[in-house]
């Protein structure tokens, strides 16, 4: 090879050296990328209590989209202290109540109930209003609203305007170290006394709680507090067990009222919290998805 | 000229050789398919239950392909390719809000362990029919915290720049630490039959890669 030949056949080859040595540091720097996560994780809905109430008073839980949700209860007449002649109680007569919820919308449950109790039907709407984490404690807030007939009052015709009732409650609901559910329903009830010719109007104020024992067993509590208890004078309270799984709630517990629906044990009973007046009452529920 | 070459040539080969060896050992030229998320994905699970199947859905996967090489129908270097998925275990849906709540709480405990995810190589792929692929995959795949070395089979069919893939395995939920679920008190299954219904778009043009293989959450603790 000629001189002038090799000087630029190196020249050719220095070139290449440079362009390697000016885009190799740029390579070797450059960390391997790794795969990146294009979507958060999905983030459960809030929950406190895991059912829709609690014994009677309304929690702020809903149900999915799409969900519905069939109840049964029972409130026993005789008291659990008649002994074996009732076999407890158990031998009846009942108030009965059946249920049908379904939610039209995440957060949004509409129930159609109804007792056999003066015949009442009950048609009513919960929303969830709010969900907050931040702080200690977590926090539900829902309203509920609804209506209620009563279509076999004595003496009256079943479409009398003075059968109708109404009500609503704010709920809050709280919980305390992930085991303790606590909640607080203030009420307000349009036409509390039926048997009245002029509708009277009232405010409740109603408490609960929830411990839970395990995953599927808790107990609970509720009361319901009247301040203007002209007839039925006692407040309603009960307590008891609860059982879940996965589409069910099963309840078991004792009561001093043997009313179902919202516009009738809010207003109260005949019956003192006592030993001695204590009713069994159940309730079960089954989660349905078609 | 012969028995002395280019005199110059020889040190450039050998700083030409150390650069290129100064590089990532592991950057390759290939194919990458990611999962398409703007598809109708589908991760489902069913287990025998007494009474009723017992099944869960979730559309939310994430994940990829890297084939080096010439990727599907060419010449792939199989030692260097990578598959990897992560499906959102809080997004499964059991069709019962409770269930995928008690799901969530007492069973995969997804707070804490909120994606199940494998990550591994292909170990086979091979032609079967025009456009289709059988693909064998082994790595690791991590459930609730505990990982578990599996093979996992697939197949891929391609169509345009996009590749639908289907992957069949089944997991034993103690081999995951995971508690055996009851529906009424009586206990489910412990083998959960998986499948895999996911498409993956392949992204714009060959590009260099290192190992991109992400790790576990818990384990980057």
């Amino acid at each position: 090879m000629k001189p002038k030949a090799r000087r630029w056949a190196s020249a050719q080859v220095l070139a290449l050296v440079g362009l390697l040595l000016f885009l190799t540091p740029l390579s070797g720097q450059e960390e391997p990328r790794q795969w990146e996560r294009r979507t958060a994780a999905t983030k459960p809905p809030l929950t406190v209590f895991h059912s829709t109430q609690a014994i009677n008073l309304p929690t702020a839980e809903t149900l999915a989209q799409g969900e519905w949700q069939f109840e049964i209860a029972h409130r026993f007449q005789p008291a659990i202290s008649e002994g074996a002649d009732s076999f407890w109680g158990l031998d009846g007569p009942v108030n009965m109540r059946l249920g049908l919820g379904y939610a039209p919308l995440e957060r949004l449950l509409v129930t159609l109930g109804r007792s056999n109790f003066m015949d009442n039907w009950d048609l009513q709407a919960k929303a969830r209003l709010l969900e907050l984490e931040a702080g200690p404690l977590p926090v539900l807030v829902a309203l509920q609203g609804g209506a209620a007939w009563s279509s076999e009052v004595p003496e009256r015709d079943s479409g009398d305007p003075g059968n109708f009732q109404y009500y609503g409650q704010l709920i809050v609901n709280t919980e305390i170290a992930d085991r303790l559910a606590l909640g607080f329903v203030p009420s307000y009830l349009y036409n509390v006394l039926l048997d009245r010719m002029d509708p009277v109007q009232d405010l409740y104020w109603g408490f609960y709680g929830q411990l839970f024992l395990t995953d599927i067993f808790s107990v609970n509590a509720e009361w319901s507090l009247g301040e203007n208890r002209a007839e039925l004078g006692h407040d309603a309270g009960a307590f008891g067990l609860e059982l879940e799984t996965g589409g069910h709630f099963f309840k078991v517990f004792v009561t001093n009222s043997v009313r179902l629906n919202p516009s009738q044990y809010l207003v109260g009973t005949d019956h003192a919290f006592e030993p001695d007046e204590w009713r069994l009452g159940f309730a079960i529920t089954r989660l349905l998805h078609f | 000229m012969s028995g002395r070459g280019f005199p110059g040539i020889r040190p450039v080969a050998l700083v030409v050789a150390s650069l290129a060896a100064s590089g990532p050992a592991s950057d390759v030229a290939g194919q990458e398919y990611q999962v398409d998320l703007g598809q109708e994905n589908r991760v489902r699970f069913v287990s025998d239950a007494p009474l009723e199947d017992f099944e869960g859905v979730t559309h939310r996967i994430d994940g990829f392909l890297f084939l080096s090489g010439e990727g599907l129908g060419g010449e792939t270097d199989l030692a260097t390719s990578e598959f990897f998925f992560e499906v959102d275990l809080a997004s499964l849906d059991t069709g019962i809000g409770l269930r995928n709540r008690h799901m969530r709480n007492n069973y995969l405990e997804t707070e804490e362990f909120p994606f199940t995810s494998f990550a591994g190589r292909v170990t086979s792929l091979e032609g079967d029919g025009p456009g289709s692929y059988r693909i064998v995959t082994r790595g690791t795949l991590a459930i609730h915290g505990i990982e578990r070395e599996r093979e996992i089979q697939c197949t891929a069919v391609s169509r345009e720049a996009r590749l639908r893939v289907r992957c069949a395995f089944q997991v034993t939920l103690s081999d995951h630490d995971v508690p055996i679920p009851k529906l009424m008190f009586m206990k489910i299954d412990e083998v959960m039959e998986l499948d895999l219904d996911f498409f993956l778009s392949r992204t714009s043009g060959e590009r260099e890669r290192g190992s991109s293989l992400p790790e576990p959450e818990w384990r980057k603790d």
